[in-house]
């Protein structure tokens, strides 16, 4: 394979993964905005109460002091939701899936300290209903290698490309770095 | 295709995936729990407190020896009885699941329910959980049950549970430590904790408590561990504001 091919293959790579990760945190978002029951509509109404359940998840946790939980809770699934769209967008990418990584990390280390203390309660990652356990702590933690997979990949490529690309906003960077 | 459509399809496929992925999921626990509203398959209804025609129902799975479960009644439970069950916004249902490993539990739900087919379920309810600490470590369940109801209702409660307990103070060694809950054969109350836990099977509660939440007879995906009642009742207040 010669190093052009081999450069090739390593920037298809790269967007998948990425693309991967965009998906995961806009259905992570998705899954935790939408409405409780099914009867409801989507509404402003309809995300409180949804957001209000998440903080639910987010105090089972036991790891935030109370009045941080609701704030927390408001704020994360949004917060998802703009970095899966920043991710779709490819727009510097190296700080986006930094960023992402260090998400991924911080969410998989409270997961790590909940499980090693017995607590039995719902993982939140992906919405209510679902428990903590060896299953999502194997998903998490393989998502956060597939980020931490893409950061490096990110980096390297950048640097391979030194400073010959004028600025983050030229196509090639935009949609494949 | 250039670039973009194909990056755009790319991530649509990949949402898609996991759209079909979580639907088959909320799908299959739909499955797993036909019954639509707790009010359907009560046997017991003298565990319930509150009014069934309340907007929101919570239906909560517990182990009377587990602190978690302590904390949830004593932080959480105490507070929605005095301010949401009593002004008719919640229907409070409760569940037994007694858990193996606990020495003393299933004999707590066997006097919690006796004290329930009198009338005398919500007294018992607060003194096991106040004393959990107490009877966990020495098996004295009754005394408590005793100190909570008057003379007259304490022995309408012993009558039922006698001939059911497996553990009392006197025959409680360690070499009796039992590795599941025991059922006694011909006891009426274990009738009562049987079907919750079949019940709790179906959910499936894997640890306890774990809690279910109907609005408007929807029910929710089951939530477990401990949340404040701040915090649950931040949630019920956008219930009822929808």
């Amino acid at each position: 394979m010669t190093t052009e091919a081999r450069g090739n293959l390593g920037r298809v790579l790269l967007m998948v993964g990425r693309l991967a990760l965009a998906a995961i945190f806009l259905f992570a978002a998705y899954a935790k905005l939408k409405p409780p029951v099914s009867t409801m509509h989507w509404s402003a109404a309809s995300v409180n109460s949804s957001l209000s359940m998440f903080a639910m998840q987010v105090d089972s946790y036991q790891l935030l002091p109370p009045a941080a939980v609701s704030p927390v809770a408001h704020l994360l699934p949004p917060f998802e939701l703009v970095l899966g769209l920043w991710l779709v967008s490819g727009v510097a990418l190296r700080f986006s899936s930094l960023l992402t990584t260090l998400l991924l990390g911080g969410f998989f280390a409270v997961m790590v300290r909940t499980y090693a203390l017995g607590l039995e309660i719902n993982c939140g990652c992906f919405g209510p209903g679902e428990q903590l356990g060896t299953k999502t702590l194997l998903r998490d933690g393989s998502l956060l290698a597939l980020s931490l997979a893409v950061t490096i990949g990110a980096f390297l490529i950048r640097k391979r490309r030194g400073h010959a690309a004028p600025s983050e906003a030229s196509p090639a960077i935009q949609h494949g770095d | 295709m250039n670039l973009v459509t194909f990056q755009a399809g790319l991530t649509l496929a990949i949402l898609v995936i996991l759209g079909f992925s979580g639907a088959w999921r909320a799908g299959a626990q739909t499955k797993k729990n036909t019954h639509a509203t707790p009010a359907q398959t009560l046997t017991d209804p003298m565990k319930n407190l509150g009014s069934p025609s309340a907007p929101i129902t919570l239906e909560v799975y517990s182990d009377y020896e587990c602190p978690t479960c302590r904390e949830f009644y004593e932080r959480t439970l105490r507070a929605l009885i005095v301010d949401y069950v009593a002004s008719g916004k919640v229907y409070l249902v409760h569940r037994d699941f007694p858990l193996p490993g606990h020495r003393f539990s299933m004999d707590a739900a066997r006097w919690a329910t006796a004290a329930a087919r009198i009338g005398r379920f919500q007294e018992v309810d607060a003194a096991l959980y106040d004393n959990q600490k107490a009877w966990a470590a020495d098996g004295s369940v009754e005394k408590y049950v005793e100190g909570a109801l008057s003379p007259a209702d304490f022995k309408r409660v012993q009558k039922q549970v006698d001939g059911c307990l497996t553990q009392t103070v006197a025959s409680v060694k360690p070499a009796s430590l039992s590795t599941k809950p025991q059922v006694a054969h011909n006891c009426a109350v274990d009738t009562y904790i049987q079907q919750d836990m079949a019940l709790g099977k179906q959910v499936p509660v894997q640890g306890t408590p774990t809690y279910i939440i109907y609005y408007k007879g929807q029910k929710m995906a089951p939530t477990s561990g401990f949340v404040t009642w701040a915090i649950l009742k931040q949630f019920f207040d956008s219930l009822l504001s929808q």
